[in-house]
């Protein structure tokens, strides 16, 4: 979006987000279809300092996408992503595969963590295949702060699942679970009753976090966090709901329509408000705005329920306007 | 994190897990220096191997600064009962009994030392390991000429970090300063974030320079020069300017400043800034550092008065009724301190389910 482009005449403003240009000094494989890659400054310089749950974006020819980072934290010079092979996918994971070799450059932005790891005295960690690549930082500080924990880790085969060497000095706490061996993660007997100020942490494909949200309606809210990789699936707009609306940036004094079918962010970047973007689908958070008047119409991937209702802050790449006038921190 | 000596205490509005700069490598010697930083008295002194010690100046037994006391090798003695410590804290002797009364401790500090900054971790110590000081190369590396020095201002550090990261109020409060591009027709300005820091930067259409732009770098008057400068706000303690000149052709060369200013909380109301400004030109020329001591310690004089009334005016609690499009890298920076503070203590921070702005 507007990020990296010449800023026009109007704009006072352009925001980006900061491009790092690392090599890739490790490249292993760590479990079928998994490459887990190390990454770190050419000149061996200090990398951004990060906490679990956090991801950076990769970026590979034309395409972005979000690994979370896996290492340790208090490494400040080298980063560890792993990424997994999806056939299926978009092309970034196969891009990744077949062409970054020990050695190549790669350019990357972030870390940015919309997964924190809260103080707890104790958690509940479900990660289902590549998901374990957050909670894998996580457990670490979990033990290292003298939490109580436990993590079910569940995947399609163990030979699939990456990092159970890793996970096994933890002994029982960890719960391995392939899915060819034992079934689905029983997430019955995991999530039935809510423990005492346990907090859940989830990371997996759709249909884990879906069940695992299905699960935790008798907790207290707030306790489950989750982790979603790509847009959750959005109900249809009803005909004539996308109407037009006003969009006033308080701090630029600029006043914006937003016609049916333009998103927000596009519509402020033609007025000359730059807004910081990432993913335009509503998972990555980085356009995150802040709402001082007007009703948002949410369509974004990672507020919860409460923080909807809360009409705080909003993602300005996906989500409209339930009132005629939105008015934003901008 | 458990640890005996962290008391999670510190009810500031600056967060306590970061390294922040507390003195200078030739402030501290095999001599107990004491100094007031981060809401608390702090004692300073050089262990015989070199490395630097920083303890609580404040003896545990009836709340005398140790640093009224004496250096005996590397122990602590206090002027008071004699109570002596290692430089860890540990209490090895009472001379009044046999036996050293338990709890008997003085909180020490990771700290590690860069020259010329000496930094400190007041926070959790278990969150400092395998961290780093931000790095500042041109305070390391060979091809810097160096001048410095500090200062403690009646502002908190957040306002400190507002009026550094702006540059709009430069051509009302330092106008003789500023060449002509800040006025006529400025570029926008270039906001980078990560989830940490933010900067911003510009790029100058050529311009004449000021009067002593031209008289630090010795390029010829009347004519114009591309400018770039960028500020950064590195971490709450740090913050980071650069100001570049492109000489003439055919050699093109880069007239680069580096203003690095260490803002360490004194408390809710005082700041102490520590600051080094690094050039990669005219490095052996006294009168172009002179030139340039001025400019900086002039810049700030400037701010001083204002900022001090603002100050008062507020309590440094924020809470303007407006901003303009130009505060947009100040209101992150208010942002990445919001989340850090929120994450500390513990609560979820109302952007995100906590710990990012």
């Amino acid at each position: 979006m507007s990020s990296g482009e010449a800023p026009s005449a109007a704009m006072l403003t352009v925001f980006s987000e900061r491009r790092s240009d690392l090599v890739v000094t490790a490249r292993e494989v760590k479990a079928e279809g998994v490459v887990v890659l190390t990454l770190a400054d050419p000149g061996g310089g200090q990398l951004l300092a990060w906490t679990p749950g956090a991801h950076i974006d990769v970026l590979l020819g034309g395409t972005v996408r979000q690994y979370s980072l896996c290492g340790s934290p208090g490494d400040q010079h080298a980063w560890r992503i792993a990424v997994l092979l999806d056939p299926d996918g978009r092309g970034g994971s196969r891009k990744v595969h077949e062409t970054l070799r020990a050695g190549d450059q790669v350019s990357v932005r972030g870390p940015r963590n919309h997964f924190p790891l809260h103080a707890a005295p104790r958690y509940v960690f479900i990660a289902g295949g590549i998901g374990i690549t957050p909670i894998l930082p996580m457990v670490a500080m979990a033990t290292e702060a003298g939490a109580d924990w436990r993590l079910w880790y569940g995947g399609r085969s163990r030979a699939s699942m990456a990092f159970t060497d890793e996970l096994e000095p933890y002994g029982e706490r960890v719960v391995v679970w392939p899915q060819d061996e034992r079934g689905m993660l029983p997430l019955e007997e995991i999530l039935g009753a809510p423990a005492d100020g346990a907090l859940v942490y989830c990371c997996g494909p759709e249909g884990l976090l879906a069940a695992t949200e299905q699960h935790c309606g008798a907790w207290p809210p707030g306790a489950l966090h989750l982790e979603r990789f790509t847009a959750r699936p959005q109900p249809e707009p009803e005909a004539g709901e996308e109407g037009a609306f006003e969009v006033v940036c308080q701090r630029s004094g600029v006043t914006v329509t937003v016609p049916p079918g333009t998103s927000i962010i596009d519509a402020l970047d033609q007025q000359g408000v730059s807004v910081l973007s990432s993913c335009l689908e509503g998972v990555c958070g980085t356009c995150e705005t802040r709402v001082l008047d007007g009703v948002p119409d949410h369509r974004d991937s990672l507020l919860s329920e409460d923080e909807r209702e809360a009409n705080e802050y909003m993602m300005v790449c996906v989500s409209r306007s339930r009132s005629d006038r939105l008015v934003l921190d901008l | 994190m458990t640890d005996p000596q962290y008391d999670g205490a510190g009810a500031g509005d600056y967060p306590l897990n970061c390294w922040y700069v507390v003195a200078t490598s030739d402030e501290i010697g095999r001599s107990l220096l004491g100094r007031r930083a981060l809401g608390r008295g702090l004692v300073l002194f050089r262990r015989g191997e070199g490395q630097v010690a920083v303890l609580d100046d404040r003896c545990p037994h009836r709340a005398a600064p140790l640093s009224m006391g004496t250096l005996d090798g590397d122990q602590v003695v206090c002027g008071y009962h004699g109570f002596t410590y290692a430089a860890d804290g540990r209490c090895v002797l009472v001379p009044s009994q046999r036996n050293v009364p338990y709890g008997a401790q003085v909180r020490s500090y990771p700290v590690q030392e860069r020259p010329p900054f000496v930094w400190a971790w007041p926070g959790n110590p278990a969150l400092s390991r395998g961290t780093e000081p931000p790095d500042l190369p041109p305070l390391r590396e060979p091809g810097w000429a160096v001048l410095g020095g500090s200062l403690e201002m009646a502002v908190n550090y957040l306002l400190l970090h507002d009026n550094a990261l702006d540059r709009t109020h430069f051509p009302f409060v330092h106008p003789h300063r500023i060449h002509r591009g800040y006025v006529e027709d400025p570029p926008p300005l270039q906001i980078e974030v990560t989830e940490t820091t933010v900067s911003y930067s510009r790029t100058f259409a050529p311009a004449p320079l000021a009067d002593w732009q031209e008289q630090a770098t010795g390029l010829p008057a009347g004519q114009q020069y591309v400018q770039r400068e960028s500020g950064t706000f590195v971490s709450p303690a740090l913050h980071v300017d650069e100001m570049d000149i492109v000489g003439p052709e055919p050699a093109w060369q880069v007239f680069r400043g580096v203003f690095i200013r260490a803002f360490t909380p004194v408390d809710a109301g005082r700041t102490l800034i520590i600051w080094r400004a690094a050039r990669n030109y005219a490095q052996a020329d006294e009168a172009v550092a002179e030139r340039l001591r001025e400019v900086y310690e002039g810049t700030m004089a400037e701010d001083r008065p204002l900022l001090e009334a603002i100050q008062a005016a507020t309590g440094g609690a924020g809470g303007y009724q407006v901003s303009a499009a130009a505060d947009a890298a100040a209101i992150r920076a208010y942002q990445i301190v919001e989340a850090r503070l929120a994450e500390e203590r513990g609560r979820v921070h109302p952007l995100r389910h906590g710990g990012r702005p």
